[in-house]
């Protein structure tokens, strides 16, 4: 982002009483970066010419997913017809499950949110998990039914929905089309009429919320910030409240969406700050900022460090390239304090890194961003979770890398860590999302029919299944109409065990997964079969088997490769033939040898596919 | 002594397993090819007199006599022991195979790939196994009896026992000389293109699988051993005294020069192409252009292994390359697909079959 040549915004201090601070809360494709473009457009943000889709999604990932995964804080003026002029903050949050954190501190940061309905599927998990973060936060909140334009659309079914599983009064429910621009006013009068004015002191001392921070090679870490009380100012000295750290600020602005520089941003106001910090982890989310000579004596409340759920193994497909992926980690680290690296060995897969991730959607952005920025082909290693075992000898430890769980004999307990999953469906798919649920060691909570043919299903599941193949199950069972969200709720004592896998004899540490006792066979029969299929034949018979310690609980055999021959004469053609030949090499080279055999990438995911049924 | 190679790319039709540079195509553009195929035989200087002639395709039976005579007369005669013509099944004439005698062809490569008539039929052939035999009556009769068969092991529906018919075929016409080929699955040819998609088409549900073309090509290996046709190369099979003195000198790393459509050449050193399609090629020539797609010089030395060893009688390395190779010549020793006798190194039976497994070892692979 280019911070200089910016047309400087005029001095003056807003009356909080004419901000007003929001959110959007929507499922996917229900229409929120299509409401936010036109808010953007009616309030001349963004003139017409400027304008394209999804205008405060930057990223490429972004774009292409429809997906939003870093903050923003955008500053719209709008003249109400009450004759005053409005700073409206809109601050756009990820939706996804992974970053609930974020996003709660992204709403902390607001008085009001828009509840972004589409006027045919209705409300989902993860907009009414967001709902209900919202309400928490004690935020005003506006249902906006979108989409009525589609010939599908039930606006006056949805709106009874809202009511009814929410629990809103929706009677003033705005209706909408973001697309043909029905409804952008009324959204915006609504806005100034019923999101009160930010509270707080603005000659109190200094209390700003971080809600997101971005490293820019230029300025440093730049932080998105809710001033709660007093003013930030361009000099001041300022200190964050969970490192005690000091920083200068060297400046300070607001999106309107392109970057504007000011000289304060006073109690009620959102915008960025910069401060020469170097680490984007000074700068965590939730965190206070505040006056470093004259410092608030509580902080902000809810701040909590960001733990990974998840973990993988990252590793490059090209050996050669493991200091080319420390590199990268670490500078997409500089841009995401939420994901852990450790560096890992593997005997299959050479030197790699062993990452923590919010879940797998944080997983899947942090490998696309790795291979697409960085240029490097990666093999991630099956998600896992980190388990709390207890040793006999009365320790315990904790373990996210199936390579470090102890020796059976060694252990007294396991614990797992246990989700709460909430999952929004069509009443027709509840036969099978049962069975996945039942399959997927779920226990059943709560089960509500919440009107115009849709359940709500809540249960207590083990997280390592989720990080298995759920969403895709869910999806395929569902056919896209599930929705689902979850949180962590404690952990649970279960039987897990160790599961090996032998490639002609020799463990391949990288194939290994941490089961459930009961689903260890089934698994390893899967497990194994799948390989049989990844794994070309070999110039010898190839024994797969699928082991716990010492027992051998499944077998297949690779038959040994009959033919690789090249008969063709081509009237002299040499160079083709080398170049087959080449590309026979090349595809060789890129599988992972183990002992004397070729394992190609594809099959250290398999161990993601199985115990699917279906198979 | 050095060979030559003329391509001539048309065919009546293009072959389902067909993946050559070749196709249907109307007449006026034939005879154009025609003038400028030799044109560009003309234009050449010879460093060199040739022993060999080769033609290949497409379909070179289909050219015209005396269009291929014409072609015949520009190259130089006197050192010519073998001249070869590919020929489709059901296009050879009393009159042809006279004007081809005629030429200086003394050798004819009939391209059968099967006796079954279902198979062939299946990939586009319209022949039937009395018509080869026909054919080949034809042939001697116009003195040309040094006749090679090609075979395809592989195909679409076939079988052991289809496969034993066509080699029972192979036993009652007893050919000097036999080509078996097994079928390729890649995207260069309409069949393996649709077996890689998992279609239907062509027959590419009802290929045969890996371990019985496998099976396919050890009972052929075995039945023409008995009949008196040793398996020379990985492919070819002849009776002693009518190995292709032509294809040698590709496993030999003896020159060649290609003329014509995606024709290749090799000057002991350097390798080179033509282009691909035949309207570039003619266009080219017709404004004086040189017909060339690329060259690129060789590294003899890994040749000599990857081409050299798909000879039965293997290759004598030379110091350096026993030096240069001696990790790869060691790994194929010991998994046993390699043999060496004294000198010299050689495939053993299993090494045939999985002969790229050998030459993988000798050839460098490529920087990404």
């Amino acid at each position: 982002m280019l911070w200089d040549n910016l047309n400087y915004s005029p001095v003056y201090r807003m009356d909080f009483r004419l901000i007003r601070n929001f959110s959007i809360i929507a499922h996917i494709d229900h229409g929120k970066s299509t409401l936010a473009d036109r808010l953007l457009e009616f309030t001349g943000a963004v003139s017409q010419r400027d304008m394209m889709a999804q205008v405060l999604d930057t990223m490429d990932l972004e774009r292409e997913r429809g997906i939003t995964i870093k903050a923003h804080a955008v500053r719209l003026n709008y003249k109400a017809d009450d004759g005053n002029v409005y700073e409206l903050n809109l601050i756009d949050t990820p939706g996804h499950v992974d970053f609930t954190y974020e996003v709660s501190r992204s709403l902390q940061a607001c008085e009001g949110a828009l509840l972004v309905v589409d006027a045919s599927q209705g409300v989902e998990a993860q907009t009414l998990a967001n709902t209900y973060l919202a309400l928490s936060h004690d935020l005003e909140i506006i249902p906006v039914i979108n989409k009525i334009d589609l010939p599908s659309a039930e606006p006056e079914r949805i709106r009874e929905q809202i009511e009814q599983v929410i629990g809103l009064d929706a009677s003033d429910a705005i209706m909408a089309s973001a697309k043909n621009g029905v409804g952008i006013k009324e959204t915006l009068e609504a806005i100034v009429k019923r999101v009160p004015a930010p509270k707080g002191d603005p000659d109190a001392p200094l209390r700003a919320l971080i809600f997101d921070s971005w490293f820019d090679p230029y300025r440093g870490v730049i932080i998105l910030t809710r001033v709660v009380d007093g003013a930030l100012r361009k000099g001041q000295k300022i200190r964050l409240w969970s490192n005690g750290k000091a920083y200068e600020v060297e400046g300070l602005g607001f999106q309107s969406p392109k970057p504007v520089p000011c000289d304060e941003l006073t109690a009620g106001e959102a915008g960025f700050v910069f401060a020469n910090i170097k680490t984007i982890s000074d700068a965590q989310v939730g965190d206070t900022i505040m006056d470093d000579s004259e410092p608030a004596s509580e902080p902000l409340p809810g701040f909590q460090e960001i733990k990974p759920m998840v973990f993988a193994g990252l590793y490059p497909v090209e050996s050669h390239e493991h200091g080319l992926l420390r590199d990268a980690i670490e500078k997409l680290r500089l841009n995401d304090s939420a994901f852990s690296f450790e560096p890992e060995n593997s005997m299959a897969l050479g030197f790699g890194f062993r990452c923590g991730f919010l879940g797998l959607l944080h997983l899947e952005i942090v490998q696309e961003r790795l291979e697409r920025e960085f240029q490097i082909d990666l093999i991630t290693t099956a998600p896992g979770v980190r388990y709390r075992v207890t040793t006999t000898g009365g320790e315990v430890i904790e373990v996210d890398n199936p390579q470090k769980f102890p020796d059976p004999s060694s252990i007294e307990q396991v614990e797992e860590p246990i989700i709460d999953a909430t999952v929004i469906s069509r009443e027709e798919y509840l036969g099978e999302i049962l069975k996945l649920l039942e399959e997927k060691r779920g226990v059943q909570k709560k089960f509500e029919y919440i009107g115009s043919g849709r359940v709500l299903l809540l249960y207590e599941l083990p997280l390592n299944e989720i990080v298995m193949d759920f969403y895709d199950r869910l999806k395929s069972a569902s056919r896209g109409y599930a929705s689902l969200d979850y949180h962590l709720s404690g952990h649970r004592i279960s039987p897990m065990v160790k599961l090996d896998v032998l490639v002609a004899g020799e463990p391949v540490d990288a194939l290994s997964m941490i089961v459930h006792r009961d689903f260890a066979y089934e698994r390893g029969k899967a497990l194994i079969e799948r390989l049989r299929k990844l794994i070309p034949r070999q110039m010898f018979e190839v024994a797969l088997q699928a082991a716990i310690g010492a027992k051998i609980i499944a077998r297949e055999n690779i038959p040994a490769m009959r033919k690789n021959v090249l008969a063709k004469c081509y009237g002299g053609d040499i160079s083709r033939k080398r170049k087959l030949l080449e590309k026979q090499k090349e595809g060789k080279r890129r599988m992972k040898r183990v002992g004397r055999v070729d394992i190609p990438q594809e099959a250290f995911l398999a161990v993601l596919k199985v115990g699917s049924s279906g198979e | 002594m050095a060979g030559v190679y003329l391509s001539y790319p048309f065919c009546a039709q293009k072959c389902t397993f067909c993946n050559f540079a070749s196709g249907v195509w109307p007449d006026a553009m034939k005879q154009r090819y025609e003038r400028m195929l030799a044109r560009e035989i003309e234009q050449h200087e010879w460093n060199w007199l040739p022993e060999t002639v080769y033609w290949g395709g497409g379909t070179p039976s289909l050219m015209r006599p005396e269009a291929l005579e014409g072609a015949m007369r520009v190259i130089p005669a006197d050192h010519i022991r073998e001249a070869t013509i590919e020929c489709a099944p059901g296009s050879v004439t009393a009159e042809r195979a006279q004007a081809w005698r005629a030429a200086g062809i003394n050798r004819v490569s009939l391209g059968v790939q099967s006796f079954v008539e279902a198979e062939a039929r299946r990939t586009g052939r319209k022949h039937s196994a009395e018509v080869v035999q026909r054919e080949l009556s034809v042939l001697a009769d116009a003195g040309i009896d040094n006749v090679n068969i090609d075979l395809i092991a592989g195909l679409p529906g076939q079988t052991f026992d289809s496969w034993r018919a066509s080699l029972g075929w192979v036993e009652r016409l007893a050919p000097p000389h036999v080509s078996i080929y097994m079928f390729e699955i890649d995207e260069d040819s309409r069949l393996g293109q649709e077996a890689l998609l998992g279609g239907t088409r062509y027959g590419a549900d009802v290929l045969p699988p890996d371990d019985a073309v496998a099976g396919f090509y050890e009972y052929a290996v075995e039945r023409l051993r008995v009949l008196g046709l040793p398996r020379y190369e990985i492919s070819n099979f002849a009776r002693s005294g009518f190995e292709s003195v032509h294809n040698l000198k590709y496993w030999n790393l003896e020159p060649y020069i290609g003329f014509g459509v995606d024709a290749h050449s090799f000057d002991g050193s350097l390798r080179w192409s033509n282009v691909d399609s035949p309207e570039d090629y003619i266009t080219r020539l017709e404004r004086g252009a040189s017909p060339r797609a690329d060259e690129s010089c060789s590294d003899l030395e890994e040749e000599h292994f990857f081409v050299g060893l798909r000879l039965a009688a293997g290759i004598e390395p030379s110091a350096r390359e026993w030096s240069r190779f001696k990790e790869p010549i060691d790994r194929s020793l010991a998994s046993g697909l390699l043999v060496r006798d004294a000198e010299r190194l050689r495939l053993t039976d299993r090494g045939f079959l999985l002969s790229n497994e050998v030459f993988q070892e000798f050839v460098h692979a490529p920087a990404i």
